[in-house]
């Protein structure tokens, strides 16, 4: 089957593709090679650790990503063994053990995956550095997760595993990637001293570095001629007002040309893209929802069906617990109890995807209450349905 | 030690099988995956590495084993299996 479309190559809007070019990010690429010039001039006399923050979208992912991809290039071709591993903390469930085990087993895959502690975990991590020479620099993206859920120790063992081991190499470098630098707070006064000393902060794109970004991306994933400048102008624009959010615009553009597509429309208009702004959440990613527990997943559709019928601003945990439970009974699972939905509540409020908070005067007791802030109640039923459909057909 | 002795025992071939398909692993999964159980695989494991066919790297508890590829009879043996795969795909 043959069709037409405004697309060259797709993958290049993708969120996991990293540009061989960051346009507007070159000083803090060459920050981060500074930091980590030792690595390939005198590899194993030190260890570094860098912070990378700024807001959703402003490039702090594919910033790293670069610079690891550049950096291992330089390390080979001076014969210089050196690793570059990138971790999602969420993805690993912000737990210290999955996290150590993601990384010993990119050095030996069939690694026994339980029966030990994390501990000896990273043990395990240290020799196979030495034993294979192998010097490592591990980038911990949302890093928030971790820190929620294990607090300061896998960060203090993790900078200061060297120190435990003088007179030999040092092999373990930590990049970490945080959204808000207010999380440092909760880490303990040592570990926090340990990683402090090198920040480099990503500020919000302008409309003018948006604009540059997107010319970049639409060069290389459309056809000439599909994407006139008003288009990009305007999606631009909607990326700046998102607080300089370069996913979102790169998001919008890639949809708006499906829409295009859909359509048989041989330009990508900005009323294509306005149709995308509705079904794209600025500071919610669809993947964020999708790698949701199933529980988390039926309380949000709780959330989003009761927010359909009440139309207030807010819901007190109480009906959320019973919009939740009418949903456990239409999928025939066992709802949590209280406690456990309360926790899911914090959770997804730190994810961004609701907002939780203690309710104030006018209320009788004290509840939480919950509000949907960056995306509307029918379009998180949509995006729900469909997740957990596509889950139930396996 | 005499190659009816490695080969005599249908769990140390199933085990020989298992290193050759995964390459590396330890000791539960060797077990898990041949069927047999920890004390038996432990000890065709022993029996395997004193003949020099396979070695291991231990990770504090963790014991991980594959083949001694610096042996000369292990590339024969992968040989065999190999070929043997080969024909039973074919069969």
């Amino acid at each position: 089957m043959s069709y037409a479309t405004v697309f060259k190559d797709e993958t290049k809007l993708d969120i996991n593709y990293t540009p061989s070019k960051l346009q507007h990010r070159n000083f803090q690429l060459k920050l981060l090679n500074q930091y980590f010039r030792h690595a390939i001039e005198t590899p194993g006399k030190m260890t570094q650790r860098v912070i990378i923050t700024g807001k959703v979208g402003t490039g702090k992912t594919v910033l790293t990503q670069l610079f690891g991809r550049e950096i291992t290039r330089e390390a080979q071709r001076r014969n210089i063994n050196l690793r570059y591993i990138h971790l999602n903390c969420r993805q690993n469930k912000g737990s210290f053990f999955l996290t150590l085990q993601q990384i010993v087993t990119q050095f030996h895959p069939t690694f026994p995956k339980r029966g030990y502690s994390a501990e000896e975990l990273l043990q395990a991590l240290i020799q196979i550095l030495d034993t294979q020479n192998v010097h490592l620099i591990v980038t911990l993206d949302e890093l928030e997760s971790l820190i929620q859920n294990e607090g300061s120790e896998p960060l203090y063992k993790l900078s200061r595993i060297e120190e435990t081991r003088p007179k030999t190499p040092r092999r373990l470098s930590l990049i970490c990637i945080l959204r808000e630098l207010d999380w440092l707070n909760k880490l303990d006064a040592s570990t926090r001293s340990t990683l402090q000393s090198n920040i480099i902060q990503l500020d919000a794109y302008t409309k003018t570095q948006l604009k540059d970004i997107l010319n970049d991306r639409i060069t290389l994933a459309f056809k000439p001629g599909t994407t006139p400048v008003e288009t990009i102008e305007f999606a631009a624009e909607l990326g700046t007002e998102e607080g300089g959010n370069a996913r979102y615009a790169i998001e919008l553009i890639w949809r708006a040309g499906k829409y295009a597509d859909t359509e048989g429309d041989k330009e990508v208009s900005p009323e294509h893209v306005r149709r995308a702004v509705e079904t794209v959440y600025a500071g919610i990613r669809r993947d964020e929802i999708a790698a949701l527990d199933l529980h988390k997943k039926l309380f949000l559709l709780g959330i989003s069906r009761r927010f359909q019928l009440t139309k207030g601003a807010y819901l007190s945990m109480g009906e959320a617990e019973e919009a939740y439970t009418i949903v456990c009974e239409e999928f025939d699972k066992k709802p949590r109890g209280h406690t456990q939905l309360w926790k899911y509540a914090k959770e997804l409020s730190n994810l961004g995807i609701i907002k939780a908070e203690p309710s104030t005067s006018g209320q009788r007791g004290k509840t939480t209450l919950i509000g949907l802030p960056h995306i509307t109640a029918t379009n998180l039923e949509t995006e729900l349905n469909k997740i957990l459909q596509h889950a139930k057909r396996g | 030690m005499m190659i009816e002795d490695i080969f005599s025992s249908r769990g140390r071939v199933r085990i020989l099988r298992i290193l050759f398909e995964i390459e590396e692993l330890n000791i539960s999964e060797i077990a898990r995956r041949a069927g047999l159980n920890y004390t038996t695989t432990n000890q065709h494991l022993q029996m395997l590495e004193k003949a020099g066919l396979i070695r291991h790297k231990s990770f504090g508890r963790i014991r991980i084993y594959r083949f001694n590829e610096e042996n000369a009879k292990v590339r024969v043996i992968k040989d065999l299996m190999a070929v043997w795969e080969q024909g039973s795909k074919q069969t």
